[in-house]
């Protein structure tokens, strides 16, 4: 399902060069649950937005359940992210000011789904996060946990091929973060394929298979 | 009905955002509602004020045509003659003979000694001009009381006088009914036949050009009795009207050939037309209304950079938001079109409420002053459509910022 082929990818500050990923190989199959591990710094964030269609690559080949990305412009990689792939974040970036169904409900107004599957949609994937009694709490209404439940739900609402999660549980004490990893478990379960950050070892456990970064080379993969 | 759907869930979304911040949603809308209620009434003042000249420069008789002697000619001996050019005889051979386009003529006969006129003891200053009986209508003049000169007491110098309400005033005392009684012109006695109704050119005396003299303080005479009080056949000037105000310029032309045919080894002649009046108040006002409509589309600029700087303030604080809603499938047009609908909601809405407080402000101005200035269908489509531009035009270069942001650097923003 996603193939990266000697990745590079730097950043420029001006008239310096900071290189991030120095040649990335990494095949991921359909319903894996992958943590990418490493040091701070050492390019985990930036792989994933590569793989998430958000960030451009400067050198190397990328393919995404049969489509190939690295040649795409805006519209088709923001096509892309919108049909194939939901995003996870530390800091959950839930809008705020409009409810958790509001909120969950805005992918699939960029997806152009009618109002009434919006809603009946919606209303399944509160379900799936556990959050029915939720639905018309606006995010400052609801803790961590739950806000990141909004949006895990957000993600998952468009059917997306590809979770891509970046410290999920890094705003979370230690309970709650316990109990977005189950959801994670059920989800993966389910069939969803899974890429997650984590610097974390006892988040990683709860992944199949740990990809460890180091200085933007893959040091150690136990698939 | 996708696209219907499409379009009002993005509406929907610039609502939130503007309900987000209410105060300053708030303010822009009143700078653009000012903006456009200041350009409609201005522009209604300038209308009203068009409307109050051209009123009072249909009292002259809008297709009206002056003819006079053109005092710069010489003959060919560069002998400068004496007279006015115009007399009896160009009287009756213009009636009879001269120019398609004249519907009407009057000679006009004045007098170079101001008699004394009295009756009793009461005096009156009024203006005494001789004409015909077809003066009223070319003038556009209405008999309030009595009747007009009728043909023959032109022909046969009948001694009878039309005036107006201030001689009325001075010389019987206000409201009274002076027809049938006599008024004293130097020594000679005339029988009041007629009193014209008021007429007001109160506002182009107050600019110093009401034609010379006062409408309300006339007495007409026959011009044949006054010829014959003066002791001479001239005549000052002919006013014409001409068959219509298309025509006018065409009599001008046609009347000042017919003279100078007649009378041409000695004078030439000078005509004026309402109908170039008419056209030189008209870009005078257009040029003044433009002036005010310019000063007025300044504080609607101001209300368009009103919005610019709330739009360009809400893209760098909503820059997470913009970063996500590209994470979650948001293209580049998508955050294009979103900043771009808040600054229109904006706009749009300020251009309603100006357009319901410039309505209001023009209708209580035509209460105030009597002139007709209810807004039309035109004038709400243009403060709209002024508005939605505004919107557009203030709105586009912080929507064109958010678009092209980097949704990775947009998440990283702090
Ligand atoms: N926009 C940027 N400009 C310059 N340097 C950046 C930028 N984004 C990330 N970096 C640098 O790239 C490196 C990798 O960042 P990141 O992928 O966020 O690491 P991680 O997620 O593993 O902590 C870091 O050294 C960071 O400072
Ligand atoms: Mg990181």
């Amino acid at each position: 399902m996603i193939s990266l082929h000697n990745i590079h990818k730097s950043y420029y500050m001006g008239d310096v060069t900071v290189p991030v990923l120095n040649g990335i190989d990494l095949s991921i199959d359909n319903g894996e649950f992958v943590a990418i591990m490493g040091p701070s710094g050492s390019g985990k964030t930036t792989l994933l937005n590569i793989i998430g269609c958000l960030d451009s690559i400067d050198v190397g080949e990328y393919s995404l359940a049969g489509e190939k990305i690295n040649t795409l412009d805006d519209k088709s990689m923001a096509r892309i992210r919108s049909q194939h792939i939901g995003f996870v974040f530390q800091l959950f970036n839930l809008i705020p000011r409009i409810s958790a169904r509001r909120n969950i409900e805005l992918p699939m107004i960029y997806a152009n789904v009618n109002k009434a599957d919006r809603y009946s949609r919606t209303t399944t994937v509160l379900e799936r996060v556990g959050l029915s009694d939720r639905a018309t709490h606006v995010p400052t209404q609801l803790s961590g946990g739950q806000q990141q439940r909004v949006a895990i739900a957000r993600a998952l609402v468009n059917n997306p091929d590809l979770l891509v999660v970046d410290e999920p549980t890094g705003s979370l004490d230690s309970k709650n973060g316990k109990e977005i990893m189950q959801l994670f478990g059920r989800l993966n379960a389910d069939g969803v394929t899974i890429v997650m950050v984590t610097h974390e070892n006892d988040i990683a456990a709860c992944a199949q298979r740990q990809v460890h970064l180091l200085d933007g080379k893959i040091d150690q993969d136990t698939a | 009905m996708d696209w219907l759907q499409f379009y009002f869930d993005r509406l929907l979304q610039a609502f939130y955002a503007l309900r987000d911040n209410r105060l300053r949603s708030v303010l822009s809308v009143l700078g653009i509602a000012v903006g456009i209620a200041a350009v409609m009434a201005v522009g209604a003042v300038s209308k009203g004020g068009s409307y109050l000249v051209f009123s009072e420069l249909e009292t002259f008789g809008l297709n009206s045509v002056w003819v006079y002697r053109d005092r710069n000619d010489k003959d060919p001996n560069r002998r400068v003659r004496k007279g006015t050019g115009l007399d009896n005889y160009d009287y009756y051979a213009m009636k009879e003979t001269c120019c398609s386009a004249m519907d009407k003529l009057t000679p006009m006969v004045f007098s170079r000694e101001r008699s004394i006129i009295q009756t009793g003891n009461r005096y009156s200053n009024a203006r005494i001009s001789g004409v015909n009986s077809d003066y009223l209508d070319i003038n556009n003049d209405h008999i309030i009381y009595g009747r007009n000169f009728r043909p023959l007491d032109i022909k046969r110098r009948r001694a009878s006088a039309v005036i107006g309400p201030t001689v009325v005033e001075d010389l019987f005392g206000k409201g009274s009914n002076p027809i049938g009684k006599d008024i004293r012109i130097g020594i000679r006695r005339f029988t009041v036949v007629g009193v014209l109704e008021e007429k007001s050119r109160d506002f182009l005396a107050s600019i110093g050009s009401s034609g010379g003299q006062d409408a309300n303080n006339r007495i007409l005479i026959p011009f044949t009795l006054y010829q014959q009080m003066n002791g001479s056949k001239a005549i000052n000037f002919f006013q014409l009207k001409a068959r219509s105000l298309e025509e006018a310029d065409l009599l001008s032309i046609q009347v000042k050939a017919f003279l100078e045919r007649r009378n041409g080894k000695n004078y030439k002649y000078k005509t004026d037309t309402m109908a170039t009046y008419i056209g030189t108040a008209d870009r005078i006002l257009s040029g003044v209304a433009m002036i005010g409509v310019i000063a007025a589309s300044i504080s609607l600029l101001v209300g368009g950079l009103g919005i610019m700087n709330i739009m360009s303030t809400s893209v760098l604080e909503r820059t997470r938001e913009i970063g996500l809603r590209k994470a979650i499938g948001a293209s580049q047009a998508d955050i294009l079109m979103q900043f771009l609908l808040e600054a229109i909601v904006i706009s749009t809405l300020g251009g309603i409420i100006g357009l319901i407080l410039g309505a209001g402000s023009s209708i209580i101005l035509a209460m105030v002053t009597g002139f007709p200035l209810t807004p039309t269908p035109l004038v709400i489509i243009i403060a709209l459509v002024v508005s939605i531009i505004v919107g557009i035009a203030s709105g586009f270069l912080p929507a064109r910022r958010a678009s092209r942001l980097h949704p990775v650097e947009a998440l990283r923003y702090e």
